[in-house]
């Protein structure tokens, strides 16, 4: 097969795993709840996004009204902060998340659970990956350095930058590559379920 | 089969890394009473009841995020917390951004906020620098986290000319940040810190309650809020 051949297929798979992300997201219930998996993301993201200060704080003797006001302040300055481009990175990233468990459920209940369980841990690595390279690693702020400092020592941090990046480009080359895949099957699914309830009449 | 396994080692994966974030949050922080320089501290150490350490590096920006809260709301943040709760509040400056590779400026602003400290002007120094470098830096998107524009290695000018507008004696204050005469203060003291801090700073160790990190938003009005929230959080953690 030449290299012209294999590039079309590649380009036709993206093109009908784009179209089965449209077909699952064209549906209500799978657009109502994509849209709440990204919010719930981005509010979990947004949560451990400095590293685990928040939730030394919901850990700390401060009354309960306060901890509800920690809870509250992450969500509006979800806001603010989302207008950064690490923000937008965040946005992406939760974006992305919420699309793959979206495309997961869909798959999973059309009873496909080898490819969702497949499409699971593909993504959920790109999803770890991305949570962990969240921050400001090289600043020692983020879940990243914790983990650095706790496996390699003090002296690991000095790499986190790099890593930090790394983890980033590769949580997004594996969410969107999940994405492509399960909307390729998603594709197949929605087609076969088109003709399941409409059969042609001959 | 197989997929099932790739899963739950998947899941079992997050829990450990979730695990750890939480064994290094309950970790107690080693107990540690004693003033590591007086200039940059604030309060009575003799009759305070509480003591709150801040470990930053002046490239931080997380940390100058922290500190211009507080440099906004000074007056407010002293009476409220220093003179009626009675806090000793102590910032340990270190160059943990130099020694990390990240920035090459953290050393000079080390070295010129000991020589500060030396003449006993510390805070109007930190504060003045803080103000310099918003103006001059993060107010324009520069250096403000790793996907932001950083900002240039500086000259040792750019130190002692922030100088000019605080009480100090300018020529010894010159020499001695050109001199590099507090070095060795500053590598001691982030030797110190390292062995405190979970490999970066901001990291606040109010009394028993330690928190790292800081989100704020480059608003001194929103961010002094979560100032007084990490305060609140010292002062009640028991």
């Amino acid at each position: 097969m030449g290299i012209r051949k294999v590039a079309e297929t590649v380009f036709d798979r993206i093109k009908l795993g784009l179209q089965g992300v449209c077909s699952v997201f064209s549906r209500p219930k799978y657009a109502i709840f994509g849209i709440f998996c990204v919010i719930f993301i981005a509010y979990i993201l947004n949560f451990w996004r400095d590293g685990n200060g928040n939730w030394q704080l919901l850990c700390s003797g401060l009354p309960l009204g306060d901890k509800l006001g920690v809870l509250g302040r992450v969500f509006t300055s979800m806001v603010e902060f989302f207008r950064s481009f690490s923000g937008f990175t965040v946005a992406l990233l939760a974006l992305l998340q919420g699309i793959v468990v979206t495309q997961l459920i869909f798959t999973w209940r059309h009873r496909e659970k080898n490819a969702a369980l497949d499409g699971a841990s593909t993504g959920g690595i790109g999803a770890i990956l991305g949570f962990i390279a969240l921050g400001c690693p090289s600043c020692g702020i983020g879940l990243l350095t914790p983990i650095l400092s706790a496996i390699a020592g003090a002296s690991a941090v000095a790499m986190a930058e790099t890593i930090g990046h790394i983890f980033t480009i590769l949580a997004f080359a594996l969410l969107v590559f999940t994405i492509i895949r399960l909307g390729y099957i998603d594709f197949i699914l929605a087609n076969v379920s088109k003709g399941k309830e409409k059969p042609c009449k001959k | 089969m197989q997929k099932v396994i790739r899963v739950v080692a998947l899941v079992g994966v997050i829990g450990l890394l979730v695990g750890l974030v939480i064994y290094n949050t309950l970790n107690p922080a080693p107990p540690d009473m004693g003033v590591w320089n007086e200039a940059m501290s604030k309060g009575d150490a003799a009759t305070a009841k509480h003591h709150f350490v801040m470990y930053t590096d002046i490239f931080c920006p997380y940390c100058d995020k922290f500190s211009n809260a507080v440099a906004a709301n000074l007056d407010k943040w002293e009476k409220d917390y220093i003179e009626r709760e009675n806090i000793l509040f102590e910032i340990r400056v270190t160059d943990v951004n130099y020694e990390n590779g990240h920035s090459k400026n953290s050393r000079p602003a080390g070295i010129a906020a000991y020589c500060a400290a030396k003449q006993n002007n510390f805070w109007d120094y930190y504060y003045a620098l803080l103000e310099q470098m918003f103006d001059d830096y993060f107010s324009n998107g520069i250096g403000i986290d790793p996907y932001s524009e950083k900002i240039p290695d500086l000259p040792n000018s750019y130190f002692t000319d922030v100088a000019k507008s605080v009480k100090l004696d300018q020529k010894s204050f010159k020499q001695c940040v050109e001199n590099q005469e507090t070095a060795k203060e500053l590598d001691k003291n982030t030797a110190l810190a390292q062995n405190r801090i979970n490999g970066g700073v901001p990291r606040f160790v109010f009394d028993k309650f330690t928190y790292d990190g800081f989100a704020g938003i480059w608003d001194t009005t929103s961010d002094y809020e979560q100032v007084k929230t990490l305060m609140n959080a010292g002062l009640s953690t028991k």
